[in-house]
């Protein structure tokens, strides 16, 4: 037997068959962490870091928008205040 | 009189001359911040070598390690500023807490979800009681009861002495999540040790300080931002208060 026939005919990883059952037959990995794709998970990792992050800061950004309008209602109403008592 | 004119608007020049500075200030670390992002993107996706046995899933680990210890320096500042809030009862220590406080919980989710996903691809299972994962979400959900008893209990003295004390007794939580791997066992890794780690490659090594450098700029970052925003609005209230007391109303 020649190597190159022992090696089409030694059976390959665990649950993958011989190189002629790969070439015949596609079965699926059933269970296990070989069902998730290690890029995927990164690439959702990483976005959940992002979209985390980018949320505290719009949050941060929104109070930082309701205070000033609040700052600008009050002066505003003081400046009116110190018009009308100028006026008096 | 026109000496106490001097001296208030000499008060005036130097309190707008230390804001300016602290301006500068935190806009260089925001940059700082920036900048250590992407030069660690870099070293992490372009530099940093695959890991032979768990493969590119493993990356996550730069992120996740890093975020984590933003968590305790979140936890931290919520427990300096609890205990500071206790002792001296000024807002500026509730601000600190507040905002730490809520760093924490940033980080804490992102923990556990990063770790899940890695644990996906390692375990095969995104969760289980592991004593070190069990510890993290226990400290996470103690940090979302300060954050929601601050939203939604008022800001009145004894509820915010209330949430100061939880604040103190959170952190006892922090060295147990630590020690839990070592004392319990469990499948969480223990890649980082006293004994130089299991990151084998220079690069590995590399990736790992500059997320811990990129984190820390981060907390400090989102920290100082919202103990501002929280300062501006205990101030404004203050003048609010004031200005109703003096008949002046918002329309």
């Amino acid at each position: 037997m020649s190597a190159n026939q022992a090696a089409q005919q030694a059976p390959g990883a665990a649950g993958q068959g011989t190189a002629d059952d790969r070439s015949t037959t596609f079965r699926a990995v059933e269970g296990g962490n070989q069902m998730q794709s290690g890029e995927k998970l990164l690439v959702e990792a990483y976005a959940f870091i992002w979209i985390v992050v980018l949320v505290f800061v719009a949050s941060m950004f929104r109070r930082q928008r309701r205070l000033d309008r609040r700052v600008e209602t009050l002066e505003a109403a003081l400046q009116k205040a110190r018009a009308k008592s100028g006026g008096d | 009189m026109a000496t106490s004119e001097a001296l208030a608007a000499g008060t005036k020049v130097e309190t707008a001359g230390s804001r300016s500075r602290g301006d500068v200030v935190f806009y260089t670390v925001l940059a700082l911040c920036a900048a250590a992002f992407l030069i660690t993107l870099h070293v992490i996706f372009f530099k940093a070598p695959v890991e032979s046995t768990m493969g590119i899933v493993q990356k996550i680990f730069y992120f996740h390690v890093p975020i984590a210890y933003s968590m305790y320096v979140g936890a931290a500042v919520c427990f300096v500023g609890s205990a500071g809030y206790l002792a001296r009862g000024t807002r500026g220590w509730d601000a600190l807490a507040r905002a730490g406080a809520e760093c924490a919980v940033a980080m804490g989710v992102l923990v556990l979800v990063t770790g899940a996903l890695w644990g996906a691809k390692a375990w095969g299972v995104y969760w289980t009681w592991d004593p070190r994962l069990t510890t993290a979400l226990l400290s996470v959900l103690i940090y979302v009861a300060y954050v929601v008893l601050r939203a939604f209990a008022g800001d009145g003295d004894s509820e915010r002495k209330f949430a100061a004390a939880l604040g103190v007794l959170g952190a006892a939580n922090l060295p147990i999540i630590h020690y839990s791997v070592q004392k319990w066992g469990g499948n969480h890794p223990k890649v980082i040790t006293s004994g130089g780690g299991g990151l084998k490659h220079p690069d590995m090594k590399l990736a790992l300080m500059l997320g811990f450098l990129t984190f820390t700029l981060l907390a400090v970052v989102l920290i100082w931002t919202r103990v501002r925003i929280e300062l501006a609005a205990s101030r404004l209230s203050e003048a609010e208060e004031e200005a109703l007391e003096l008949g002046v109303g918002e329309e």
